[in-house]
């Protein structure tokens, strides 16, 4: 898991077009935006990056390893 | 012995309003952020608890400021009014501000998309924001006003109850540091403050009937 929380979230829905694989969603009885499947985030980072108030924290810990090829 | 009680008063003051706040800050589980936003995120969150303590900081708590001259104790409430009321006003902005410094959503468009999101914690941030603007600029052009003192007063008393009521429902719905200290802690003041001002309203009124 990489997306780490949602904080102060507005409920633009800007992340949950932003997200290739569908990790965010929004509730539609909050009207928030919820981590739904954390498993398949792909750490991207494109819902940070349109997050207007910067609610989505991403673990900074967590990123893709680069592959480097050996011989 | 009365000047102790004054000092003890002072850093009772201090440590609820702004030691209180800081420390829910430091223990809240909400992951940390970059610098720059967790510093507005505190400058925000002691700008709204300055605006709880102003409550207290006025005529209405004569008990709890028993031997203070009042005329200080209103020059205290101008000053950080002031201070803190520019505070807030820019707090929209604050918000979007990291933006200039991160890839992504353009600043503008982080401010458009922000204040055109109607959902009721923006729409009550945007009330308190009105609200708080009306506060400050009748503060400010008070002596132009055609009103009394006493009028003046009244308006102000009642825009501040206005005020704290929505922003308050405006952080307890959006505000990132959010939980159930912050929470209960801001509810408590608030409806502390809100009380002690009708309960003046109400005894000003019946020593007159």
């Amino acid at each position: 898991m990489s997306i780490k929380s949602i904080n102060g979230c507005i409920g633009c829905g800007l992340c949950v077009k932003a997200c290739p694989t569908d990790v965010i969603r929004l509730n539609p009885k909050t009207k928030k935006a919820e981590i739904r499947y954390p498993a398949d985030c792909q750490i991207c980072h494109l819902c940070a990056m349109s997050c207007p108030v910067g609610a989505i924290t991403i673990s900074p810990e967590k990123s893709i390893p680069v592959i480097v090829s050996w011989g | 012995m009365d000047s102790r009680i004054k000092i003890y008063n002072r850093i009772l003051a201090i440590l609820i309003f702004t030691g209180l706040p800081v420390m829910f800050w430091a223990l809240s589980e909400v992951p940390r952020q970059s610098v720059l936003r967790e510093t507005i995120s505190i400058i925000t969150l002691l700008a709204f608890s300055i605006m709880l303590l102003q409550f207290y900081l006025a005529r209405i708590n004569r008990p709890m400021l028993k031997g203070q001259k009042m005329g200080k104790v209103l020059k205290w409430h101008k000053t950080l009014g002031y201070i803190f009321v520019v505070v807030l006003l820019i707090h929209p902005f604050l918000v979007i501000l990291p933006r200039y410094y991160e890839s992504g959503i353009n600043p503008k468009d982080a401010f458009i998309t922000m204040i055109t999101t109607f959902n009721k914690g923006i729409v009550l941030g945007i009330i308190a924001w009105g609200l708080m603007f009306l506060i400050g600029l009748t503060s400010l052009i008070r002596k132009v006003l055609p009103l009394s003192y006493k009028t003046w007063r009244l308006i102000h008393g009642i825009l501040s109850i206005a005020f704290i009521i929505t922003a308050s429902l405006h952080v307890l719905k959006l505000g990132r540091h959010i939980d159930t200290s912050l929470s209960v802690f801001i509810i408590l003041l608030a409806s502390g403050g809100v009380f002690l001002l009708i309960r003046t309203y109400i005894l000003s009124n019946s020593k007159k009937a």
